[in-house]
């Protein structure tokens, strides 16, 4: 045998398996992938009539060209060759609103999706399982990139979709969109393998992720500003550079998109081979040999556990504020085009329809900040299951302070998260109006009861019944699904009643009931004490 | 004598397990106390009774006097635990780990920490997901034996530890006992045991078989007895303190009951004894004892010997 020949041997031997991991990754990461996938391409069905109807004439469009081709705008949307086809082609306007932040959504499950299926599958001894069985060792990166293209063509099919409503361009705009998201799936993807085989543990791997992207939207804003080189440093830049839905519409950007990312594929196989398992490229960095003077109760363990979590809600309540705020926008009244399921999900009454608008934005808001208590308590069962909590437990704290403290945790989490949304949305959505401002902020803060009755509940059912975690998220989903689809749905009264933030009023479309604020409030201090209750009756069992 | 941990007929259930079935432990202050039994006899559901963090279902447990569920907090304050599997923070230090069990109790000894830290070789600046399952363990043996406390409750806490750090272990309890200190050492490995506990529980599905000093224990069980005589000597199969009973020629061997071996060895003197051993039992022995039945069904052969 040649080496060489013993060499594409060797390359085979090594993606053995693949398959059987891939089935294993597909069920594993379902959810997930069903999740994101919805929430982008549905973020996106949602947004295209709205902007068609806030932009219908062309002096409208050619109006917002004006204050849109300043620098400043420009760093925070796109290339200005959308502007000037803002009058011939909405398509051109949509494209240069959104493309950054749905390319930047794009990005972070991506990275969120390569860590998942490799880091921090090995972090868990999860795929040493697997890699005992007799599978190649790098079948599981081939899989979990084998996911990752897929996720990438069904996202972009789906918004390719989702942007056949939009006018101007040609037929093969609405792909093209698509396509645009495709290629920034797989150049994260590929560049997370990399970070993946670096780093030694998840969170730095989502760390060096993300970081790429905050580079990527850095370079894209500089470069749309000057219209200069740096767009083309970036991943998302080069989507932005298909200029989609203008008459300069082009494919080939997204073929340095393909050669990155098949680039950076054939560097992360590269490196499987070179590193042991369970351990990166870079050692880990040592840490601190005595703990810092603050980390001396229960409470402040739980909530130096729960900071990571807590920084990813900030950071993504902010984006969905400001992306949902870049919505919002300029004009003041609204013709009567969306589609009647369209308009049954985003009117929540009153002659304002940008209040309206404002109104679902915010408790969309709330129940993604909401979604961040809720992980804040299942990280509390997760200390008890994995058996961390033991050395805690047998510590002179009450059950009060652990795994109590979940309770204040879960809440700071939920309330920051939900006040820095409402205030990415006011600041994107309301600039110069401050009207709006001051509404928005004040509808942002009638959800807290809502949400503080949904912690609470959570943290009780945690107290009572810890083995029941799919009530966590059967609480949650309700809450979603009357806020989205209630209407549409044609939800029972009671049904919906059920879900606290369907008490709230919908402020500022409708007035919100103060009366229900103090009840909700009452409410969840009542769960929060029964779950406190609960918490001192029942057993701890660590495994 | 104070108890400082006693438990009155403890009774736990899982569902359909009975994994403690009426349960009487005593362990009396400042011993250090032997907790045996193999995977499964209910040592650690026990100890967790203790701590407060299960409920039992029927009888009483005591710590320090006082109830362990209803006061689990305070009773915490004079007690550090090592559990059998140690599970860390995977982002948090090994020191910052140890730091923050010593503050939660009120305060680190920065000197003892390091000391041990050292004795014990751990790098104290590794996060919890890089340590193997020694170093695990290590980390919570370090927050223990820093720990200005009472009582030290001990889940097989030597299961991840080389032979060397074994060693030093060894030390840290036999400090600890000269201190005046209470140890429970849960543990199924004999030799460690004896080595440092001068009384010991026998457990077995959740109940205490035996309990008393290893001196009491090697009394109420069977020495080993091997003789060559002079003469053959008759009747002594028949001989009710005497058991496995091999006779090849004037070579002899068997075990003897602690009652009969005044018996035994008279009439072994009136055949004449040309050479003569006799081992008290180990306490692997003592154990088989109780276990014999149960690793004969599983296949292991019951030997009174080797
Ligand atoms: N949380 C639990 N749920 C169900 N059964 C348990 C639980 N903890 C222990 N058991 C059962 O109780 C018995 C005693 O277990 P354990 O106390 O861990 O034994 P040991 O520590 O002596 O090995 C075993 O049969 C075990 O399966
Ligand atoms: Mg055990």
């Amino acid at each position: 045998m040649t080496a060489a020949a013993a060499e594409i041997e060797n390359g085979l031997g090594t993606l053995a398996g693949t398959g059987k991991i891939l089935r294993f990754q597909l069920r594993r990461s379902r959810l997930f992938l069903f999740w994101w996938i919805a929430g982008i391409a549905g973020f996106t069905w949602m947004v295209v009539p709205v902007i068609t109807e806030q932009y219908q004439t062309e002096a409208e469009r050619a109006g917002f060209a004006a204050t849109m081709s300043s620098p400043a705008m420009l760093s925070m949307s796109g290339p200005v060759e959308y502007v000037h086809a803002y009058a011939e082609s909405v398509g051109a306007l949509f494209s240069h609103r959104m493309l950054l932040w749905t390319c930047a959504m794009t990005a972070v499950m991506f990275v969120l999706l390569v860590t998942r299926l490799t880091r921090a599958d090995e972090e868990t001894s999860r795929s040493e399982v697997i890699r005992s069985l007799p599978i190649g060792r790098r079948a599981d990166l081939a899989s979990a990139l084998l996911v990752s293209v897929g996720a990438a063509v069904v996202l972009g099919g789906l918004l390719a979709l989702a942007a056949t409503g939009l006018d101007g361009g040609d037929g093969a705009s609405p792909l093209l969109f698509g396509a645009a998201h495709t290629a920034v799936g797989i150049v994260f993807a590929g560049l997370t393998a990399i970070a993946a085989q670096l780093s030694e543990n998840a969170s730095t791997s989502t760390g060096y992720g993300l970081a790429a992207l905050g580079a990527s939207v850095l370079f894209a804003g500089a470069g749309n500003a000057e219209g200069n080189w740096a767009t083309w440093l970036s991943p998302v830049g080069w989507s932005q550079l298909t200029y989609v839905y203008t008459p300069q519409e082009r494919w080939w950007p997204l073929l340095v998109s393909l050669a990155v990312a098949v680039g950076s594929v054939l560097v992360a196989f590269a490196m499987v081979s070179r590193r042991d398992f369970g351990q990166g490229m870079m050692a880990a960095r040592r840490g601190r040999a005595t703990a810092k003077p603050g980390l001396k109760s229960a409470t402040a363990l739980t909530f130096r556990l729960t900071r990571g979590l807590i920084w990813t809600g900030v950071i993504t309540l902010v984006l969905l504020g400001m992306a949902y705020g870049s919505v919002l926008g300029g004009a003041d009244d609204f013709a009567d085009g969306l589609s009647a399921a369209q308009k049954e999900i985003l009117d929540r009454g009153g002659s304002d329809l940008k209040a309206s608008f404002a109104t679902t934005f915010i408790s969309i808001n709330a129940i993604v900040a909401a979604l961040f208590g809720v992980l804040v308590v299942g990280r509390g069962r997760k200390e008890e299951t994995v058996g961390r909590g033991e050395l805690v437990a047998a510590a002179p704290v009450t059950r009060g302070g652990w795994p109590g403290s979940y309770l204040p945790a879960a809440l700071f989490t939920a309330t920051a998260t939900n006040l820095v949304g409402g205030l990415g949305l006011a600041a994107s959505g309301a600039s110069g109006d401050g009207d709006l401002f001051g509404k928005i902020a004040i509808g942002t803060l009638v959800q807290l009861p809502a949400i503080w009755v949904l912690i609470a509940f959570v943290f009780a059912a945690f107290a009572w019944l810890p083995r029941a975690g799919w009530l966590r998220w059967l609480a949650w989903t309700w809450t979603l699904l009357v806020v989205y689809f209630g209407a549409l749905l044609d939800l029972p009264e009671w049904a919906m009643a059920i879900s606290p933030f369907d008490h709230l009023g919908n402020y500022p479309a409708e007035d919100f009931s103060a009366a229900a604020l103090v009840v909700l409030t009452v409410i969840a201090a009542a769960l929060a004490a029964f779950g406190h209750l609960g918490l001192r009756r029942r057993n701890l069992s660590f495994n | 004598m104070n108890a400082v941990i006693r438990t009155e007929n403890l009774v736990k259930r899982f569902g359909h397990v009975t994994a403690l079935d009426h349960l009487n432990l005593e362990v009396a202050q400042g011993e250090t106390h032997g907790f045996l039994g193999p995977n499964g006899a209910g040592k650690s559901t026990t100890i967790r009774v203790l701590l407060g963090m299960l409920r039992s279902d029927e009888g009483r447990a005591e710590l320090f006097g006082a109830d362990p569920w209803k006061d689990a907090a305070e009773l915490h304050r004079r007690l550090a635990y090592v559990p059998g599997d140690v599970a860390l923070w995977p982002g948090l230090t090994g020191g910052e780990t140890i730091d923050l069990l010593g503050r939660l109790r009120g305060g680190v000894d920065k000197g003892k920490r390091d000391e041990l830290l050292e004795r014990f070789d751990l790098d104290p600046r590794k996060k919890g997901r890089s340590y193997s399952k020694g170093n695990r363990q290590k980390v919570a043996l370090v927050a223990a034996f820093a720990a200005d406390v009472d009582l030290l409750l001990l889940d097989e806490p030597t299961s991840g530890l080389d032979p060397l750090m074994g060693a030093v272990f060894n030390e840290c309890v036999k400090e600890a006992a000269a201190q005046g200190r209470t140890v429970l050492l849960s543990s199924h490995i004999m030799s460690e045991v004896e080595a440092l506990c001068e009384r010991v529980s026998i457990i077995r599905k959740g109940v205490i078989v035996e309990t008393g000093s290893l001196a009491e224990m090697r009394h109420l069980s069977r020495s080993r007895l091997r003789a060559t005589l002079k003469n053959p000597v008759r009747g002594l199969e028949d001989h009710e303190g005497v058991h496995d009973l091999v006779a090849d020629g004037l070579d002899i061997d068997c075990t003897v009951d602690a009652s009969a071996l005044d018996d035994v060895l008279a009439q072994l003197a009136v055949a004449g004894v040309a050479g003569l051993t006799c081992e008290p039992p180990s306490l692997e022995q003592i154990f088989m004892r109780f276990y014999g039945d149960e690793l004969a069904a599983s296949g292991v052969h019951e030997g009174n010997g080797k």
